[in-house]
């Protein structure tokens, strides 16, 4: 008996030291946070084939499993409106379209959903005479409530909004109906209105703030989303109490870029970059698929439904830029066991935050590309080093991305860790021949000699002046800069030239003239930057107010001489035929002061991309990243009206840009003759100005400042930079001395310096 | 001390230790029947309940270590190509790591003695009949409890350029100084660290004076020993494994004192308050794994030699009372 006891006691033992150490193990495996681990089930798009005759939607909602989409056609020739009101049976296909009875100053402003499936629309009247000129007088507007057949579109009632709605200023901005009929809308002036199928008032609540979406849920309660303690809040409206009420736990609301719609399954259907359900009663939010996974880009999700087999509907609503049109597109997205999908390779993208550009290319390469799919991993956090941290672990792990984007790390750090992979050789292979791009701007961006990362547009980051005071330089020194602002002694340097943007602006991208990275000696305490403290403490405090007069803007002020200098990105000749509108003369782009005089930058912009050294499929991840400068994709950056986002990096496409630019349009006068009208028009501050077709001279003046960039913007270490402005505040303060603050700079950057050479 | 020899109360920890020396041989001599085996089934379970403990040490201790090392001899963790000691010989050049070694060990080298030394003459004085002792302990006790962060909020409060040490300095006719961006940087450190750990040295130093047999301490009084004397060959040789357990901790709480300089002055402070960690730390958050795991391993290298050394003077110093 003693034995079998000793026996079970050991045995006891033993499982307790088996089970202890396998749960020490247990905390030791790869964590699923960071991997993009396999769904189990995925949303496929299935498109519906509609006709759409409208130039935008207005409105849409389901009822149940029935879609009513709201939009109207504006025919350029006549000038009139029509609209239509689309309604799409999910169960059997159907599509029919409903006559809409508008009249000719009728606008629709809101459409809801009404408990016996009926639809009530917010419509706007407008009334209104012109005078001999023209001019609108006697303007006035009404607000009617419609409520039509969800059946035919008959209308059932139209009652007048003015009474309840009282003051003449108030506009119906957020509008819905909840389960008993009641109507609530809000007035943009913090006030919902609720009241009844009669419009018998109910209450009058008064809200804080503005209310971003006022949504009915399954249940048929009332909520509202607006800004509160903790970022976008939903809270309940209580009839009972007549209040608004607490917000609901545990939904994530983001930031106001998220939409909410009643539930068929759950509570909510919450769509924002993902598409989720929220249970009220659970307090519980599951997340369904993100719309990029589906392949479809969540800035163009215009509205969204639940149907009754679980299938989720979408307006897409892309803006094409070449066609400069509106297409819409209904879709049904249905679950599907992701084994019943055609299996794909993966590659992973990761990026601090998603660029929009980046975000579409990657939408098109996952849709057309056979073998390959696009993952897209975000580091993005509330903080940005949590999320670089989170990055850099990934990198030693083994775990890193195959496709990197670069715009918001530094970028030559990766470079020289060996993170990256030399890109030419890739390029070469591919028959992409460097000469066909802009040189300069690739070289910009080479590490020794060497393409890490790449560009597929980018601005001019410069600083301008005008010739008849600063002369025809290309470039300055710090010194020479100080120079030349002390002897004109200007009301300010910059239109708002504070004494931490000045000095910042003097240093930040001008830091090597104060490191030698060869001998690793710093002159912070030298007399130039001593001076450039000095010279910066002349101007105000950013606490303090600079004297700004409406009569006197920016261009007022740099024709005078008031104010010097102005810091400009450029991206387009359009810009630059601005610019110059804006000095009234001339300019010089001297750029940031820099030793070499080189003063120009490029600034990259629709995606910054490097491949991991570390990729198992490079080849593939080139195959994305060389589709960000194929000629295609190129010549799509170059918009018809020339106001693109940035230039282009091949020279095909900028030349097409070049030629857009300096082609006039014309318009036919009363003579039946062709006079050149205006493109554009363009306003800086107090400077506005009609934008008519470049001239080959502009052209040429754009191209040779193109070719002066050799360097890139931003590619300083903001450990330095907070160590100059940290140490420099005292200083401003009036508490150090220059010597002193550059002294303690000089200290503490030197070890800086040391431990990175 | 000729006169304790032989006479050691019976209640002594080397008499204990020979009574039970004499035990287990006596318990060896006795034969008894499967003692072998109930030898062997005993080993087995003792390492079986030892198990998860060697695990969690290969685990977090051995094997990081091991990492390390690897680190230490590849040329950065992306190519992993192996350099042989080339990071050793880069970071033993390397201008910013010198400086962060002399700091750290003139750091080490003026404030552990100090935390040592003060902290042993507050147990003695806390020891002897005075007022208020209890407050006194409570007073030196209250930095323990401090959060860093707040401790390091007063330290700025007080040694700012604006702040109250200059306050004081001002009232007493003297121009301000530049606490915490100057030579004076380290002595900051060294008052916030002796701050910080004296009181935890302190109750470590009183528990030990007040285990020292009471009755050596009556015999020497009654063989006329001066204080100097008692607590020179008695009290210091009582407490000379507390002394070295001291020492180490102040050392090891020494390289710490990173978390407040790096909380006072962020990851480049003024260069005499760089140490060994800002580097480590650094070069970690710039990927240079290479050479935070050549600057570790140089560092633990030096770590062991000192406690190595110290262990050598405590076994020489505590061998007659620790038999």
């Amino acid at each position: 008996m003693k034995n079998r006891n000793n026996r079970l006691t050991s045995f006891i033992a033993v499982m307790l030291c088996v089970i202890m150490t396998v749960l020490t193990f247990t905390g030791c495996g790869k964590s699923g946070g960071g991997e993009t681990s396999k769904k189990e089930f995925v949303y496929v798009p299935e498109y519906v084939q509609v006709e759409f005759e409208v130039n935008y939607i207005d409105t849409a909602v389901s009822i149940g499993d029935t879609i009513y989409l709201c939009g109207n056609s504006w025919n350029e020739d006549t000038g009139e409106s029509k609209y239509y009101l689309y309604k799409y049976n999910a169960a059997d296909g159907k599509v029919d379209t409903l006559s809409v009875e508008m009249g000719e100053n009728d606008s629709l402003g809101r459409m809801a959903a009404t408990p016996d499936g009926n639809l009530a629309l917010i419509v706007f009247s407008s009334d209104y005479e012109t005078d001999e000129n023209g001019e609108i007088t006697d303007y006035s507007q009404t607000m009617e409530l419609r409520v039509i057949s969800g059946e035919d579109g008959a209308v059932i009632s139209s009652q007048d909004l003015s009474p309840v709605m009282g003051n003449e200023d108030s506009y119906v901005q957020q509008f819905c109906v909840d389960g008993k009929g009641n109507y609530y809308l809000f007035d943009g002036n913090q006030m919902l209105h609720v009241v009844g199928p009669e419009l018998q008032k109910i209450c009058d609540i008064s809200v804080e703030g503005w209310i971003n979406n006022l949504f009915t849920s399954k249940e048929g309660d009332v909520y509202m989303c607006s800004y509160g303690e903790t970022g976008m809040e939903a809270k309940k409206i209580d009839l009972e109490t007549k209040a608004v009420g607490a917000k609901l736990e545990g939904l994530v609301s983001g930031y106001g870029n998220q939409n909410y719609y009643a539930g068929l399954s759950k509570s909510i259907l919450v769509s924002g970059d993902e598409v989720s359900l929220y249970d009220v009663a659970a307090a519980k939010q599951e997340t369904l698929f993100s719309w990029l996974d589906a392949d479809l880009n969540s800035n163009y999700i215009q509205y969204t439904g639940e149907l009754s087999d679980g299938r989720i509907w979408a307006i897409y609503n892309d803006y094409s830029t070449s066609a400069q049109a509106n297409t819409f597109e209904l879709i049904l997205l249905k679950k599907t066991k992701a084994s019943e999908v055609a299996a794909k390779e993966e590659i992973t993208y990761g990026a601090l935050y998603l660029d929009w550009n980046v975000k579409q290319n990657i939408i098109n390469f996952n849709k057309t590309n056979e073998k390959y799919r696009i993952v897209v991993k975000e580091y993005e956090t509330d903080d940005w080093e949590t999320g670089v941290t989170q990055f850099n672990a990934d990198l030693t792990t083994g775990n890193c991305p195959d496709i990197i984007d670069l715009s918001s790390v530094n970028y030559t750090q990766y470079a020289n860790k060996g993170v990256l992979v030399d890109l030419y050789p890739y390029m070469e292979k591919s028959g992409f021949n460097k000469a066909d791009y802009l040189e300069n701007i690739l070289e910009a961006y080479e590490v020794d000699g060497k393409l890490y990362g790449i560009i597929s547009q980018f601005y001019i980051s410069t600083t301008m002046a005008k010739q008849s005071v600063v002369g025809d330089i290309q470039g300055w020194t710090l010194s020479e800069m100080l120079d030349f602002i002390e002897t004109q002694n200007p009301d300010n340097v910059f239109p708002y030239g504070y004494r931490d943007s000045i000095f910042y602006y003097c240093i930040y991208n001008n830091i090597d003239e104060f490191i030698d990275w060869k001998t690793g000696k710093c002159s912070f305490d030298g007399s130039d930057f001593i001076r450039t403290l000095e010279f910066a403490a002349n101007f105000p405090d950013s606490s303090e107010t600079i004297a700004y007069s409406e009569e006197e803007g920016i261009s007022a002020r740099l024709r005078a001489n008031k104010i010097l200098l102005m810091q400009q990105s450029l991206g387009s000749v359009q810009e630059y035929q601005m610019m110059n509108g804006l000095f009234g003369e001339k300019i010089s782009y001297v750029g940031f002061p820099n030793n070499e005089r080189e003063g120009n930058l490029v600034q990259g912009s629709g995606g910054f991309l490097g491949i991991s050294a570390k990729s198992k499929n490079k080849d593939a991840a080139w195959e994305f990243v060389s589709s960000m400068i194929s000629e295609e994709y190129q010549q799509s950056l170059v918009a018809e009206n020339g106001s693109g986002w940035g230039f282009p990096i091949k020279r095909s496409a900028l030349e097409k840009m070049f030629e857009q630019d300096m082609t006039p349009e014309y318009y036919e006068d009363e003579n039946g003759e062709q006079v050149e009208q205006m493109k554009t028009s363009w306003g800086y501050d107090d400077f506005n100005m009609d934008i008519y077709a470049a001239t080959q001279e502009e052209v040429d003046e754009v191209r040779k400042l193109i070719e002066s960039v050799h360097r890139m913007s931003g590619n300083v270490d903001q450990q330095l930079m907070n160590i100059i402005t940290e140490e420099s505040a005292a200083f401003f303060k009036g508490q150090k001395s220059a010597a002193d603050t550059a002294a303690v700079i000089q200290n503490r950057i030197q070890i800086y310096v040391n431990e990175n050479r | 001390m000729r006169f304790l020899k032989g006479k050691m109360p019976k209640s002594s920890p080397k008499i204990m230790r020979t009574k039970n020396k004499n035990l287990n041989k006596a318990d060896k001599k006795r034969p008894k029947a499967g003692s072998n085996r109930r030898d062997r089934r005993g080993k087995r379970i003792s390492i079986l309940y030892l198990l998860p403990s060697v695990a969690g040490v290969l685990l977090f201790f051995v094997l990081p270590f091991m990492i390390v090392i690897y680190y230490s001899v590849i040329d950065n963790p992306i190519s992993g190509q192996f350099v042989f000691f080339d990071n050793f010989i880069m970071v033993f050049q390397n201008a910013a790591f010198k400086q962060a070694a002399r700091n750290t060990m003139m750091f080490s080298a003026v404030a552990v003695p100090l935390a040592v030394i003060l902290s042993l003459l507050l147990a003695m004085m806390l020891e002897s009949k005075i007022p208020f002792k209890s407050q006194f302990r409570t007073f030196f006790l209250s930095p323990m409890m401090v959060p860093i962060a707040s401790v390091v909020l007063i330290w700025q409060v007080l040694f700012h350029y604006n702040g109250m040490m200059n306050e004081v300095l001002e009232w007493f006719g003297k121009g301000k100084i530049d606490w915490l961006n100057s030579g004076y940087a380290q002595v900051v450190i060294v008052v916030l660290f002796l701050w910080k750990n004296l009181g935890y040295n302190m109750i470590l130093f009183m528990s030990a004076l007040s285990s020292i047999p009471k009755d050596i301490l009556e015999v020497a009084v009654l063989e006329s020993a001066s204080p100097f004397q008692i607590f020179w060959h008695i009290k210091l040789r009582y407490m000379s494994s507390t002394l070295l357990f001291v020492t180490i901790m102040s050392l090891i709480n020494s390289f710490k004192v990173f978390r407040e300089i790096y909380l006072l002055k962020g990851d480049y402070p003024y260069d005499t308050m760089y140490m060994l960690q800002h580097f480590m730390n650094n070069t970690f958050g710039k990927l240079d794994y290479q050479k935070m795991s050549a600057a570790a391993i140089m560092m633990a290298i030096v770590m062991v030699i000192i406690i190595g050394i110290l262990f050598l003077t405590e076994n020489y110093f505590g061998k007659d009372v620790e038999g």
